[in-house]
């Protein structure tokens, strides 16, 4: 490096021209000054623009950005493998919902007799209630709610079960 | 263009006196003193590197002004990793470097004058003399093309330059500044004083 120091020792003499250019006179005696009216004014607030924040925030960002914009080779690269990515993973997805399918044929298979065992048995009133829906007028039934609801109109009933007892008032005539 | 480091002074109430870091607190605070100070103690070295890197008077004006205001609005986020210095100079080194991607190769030029040393210069006089017998002329001819030849170096390679051989910031201040690694700084310069040397055969002879 020594060696090329000193090729470079004219243009660095030359180089040094370019401190002797100097703005107007008096130019930095206003300059602050105008910065700070230009914030009073408001323009310190004024949105910035999305690059613009990145560049003071995530100047990280910015500099991978600025590798794209050198390479675009890069880019493309990235783009690429990014869509690869993607149809793996839809064809990895297909084939996982495929297996997972296959699996529960086959165990459903053998295991469909004693399903259908049980659901006769779950949807065939059990007897004993059978019997009390005689007496009673209720309905056994898995419903919850319309098991307690007697199957008559409410009046039609009210005579003959000793659910129901029919209300008096006295007028107290005050 | 180079400015010495600012010291401070022992009156450290009035923002004159007060250390970078306290300044940076107040302006953080929104004390526009405060930041008035800052400007004040950087505001030659950014307006140099811009101008330039511009080789425009009125751009740079804008550009440095711009900087300001900009790292004014993003005080905020400064949280003290770099110098307030370093910080500064690197929105500035983005700000320029934008800038001129926009305008492409249009470049126009305002230079500034060159002050009443240059001729003083020895090294510069030497540099000419054999050239031209008419020393004015041959300064603002010299002026002219060694912008010329700055102007078509890229972006990168013209702000090594312009920060080390025309600022004198060293090559980690430069890495900083740039975000890149001191290599890339030293590789950069080297590419841009070869181009330089090139352009300029008729001055710069290599040894």
């Amino acid at each position: 490096m020594n060696q090329n120091e000193h090729n470079f020792d004219d243009l660095k003499k030359l180089l040094k021209l370019k401190q002797h250019e100097m703005p107007p006179p008096g130019y930095f005696n206003h300059f602050s000054g105008q910065v700070v009216s230009r914030i009073r004014a408001g323009e310190a607030g004024k949105s910035q623009s999305f690059t613009e924040r990145l560049q003071v925030e995530a100047p990280w960002a910015m500099s991978i950005f600025r590798i794209f914009e050198t390479r675009p080779g890069l880019i493309g690269g990235f783009a690429t493998s990014l869509c690869l990515l993607l149809v793996l993973a839809v064809v990895f997805a297909e084939r996982s919902e495929h297996s997972s399918q296959n699996l529960l044929a086959i165990s459903a298979e053998p295991a469909a007799a004693s399903v259908e065992n049980s659901v006769t048995a779950m949807t065939a009133p059990a007897p004993a209630l059978v019997a009390g829906s005689d007496n009673s007028g209720i309905v056994a039934s898995t419903n919850p709610v319309t098991s307690l609801q007697p199957t008559a109109t409410l009046f039609g009933q009210a005579g003959g079960s000793t659910l129901f007892q029919p209300a008096s008032f006295m007028a107290t005539g005050h | 263009m180079i400015m010495p480091e600012p010291i401070a002074t022992p009156d450290s109430n009035t923002p004159a006196g007060m250390l970078e870091g306290d300044l940076v607190r107040h302006a953080q605070r929104g004390d526009l003193e405060a930041y008035d100070e800052l400007v004040k103690r950087y505001q030659q070295r950014i307006y140099a590197t811009i101008y330039h890197m511009t080789s425009n008077h009125d751009d740079a004006n804008d550009l440095a002004q711009d900087a300001f205001i900009k790292a004014y609005s993003a005080l905020k986020s400064f949280r003290g990793g770099s110098t307030f210095y370093t910080w500064i100079y690197r929105i500035a080194v983005n700000k320029t470097i934008n800038f001129l991607k926009q305008r492409k190769n249009k470049h126009h030029f305002s230079l500034n004058d060159l002050d009443f040393n240059t001729e003083n210069n020895p090294d510069l006089v030497a540099l000419i003399s054999d050239k031209t017998p008419v020393r004015e002329v041959g300064l603002a001819e010299l002026q002219k093309k060694l912008n010329e030849a700055l102007m078509k170096l890229s972006e990168p390679h013209r702000m090594v330059v312009v920060l080390h051989d025309v600022q004198g910031q060293s090559h980690e201040e430069i890495a900083e500044i740039m975000d890149c690694n001191i290599g890339t700084v030293r590789s950069r310069l080297f590419y841009a004083r070869q181009q330089l040397q090139g352009y300029l055969t008729e001055y710069a002879k290599p040894a």
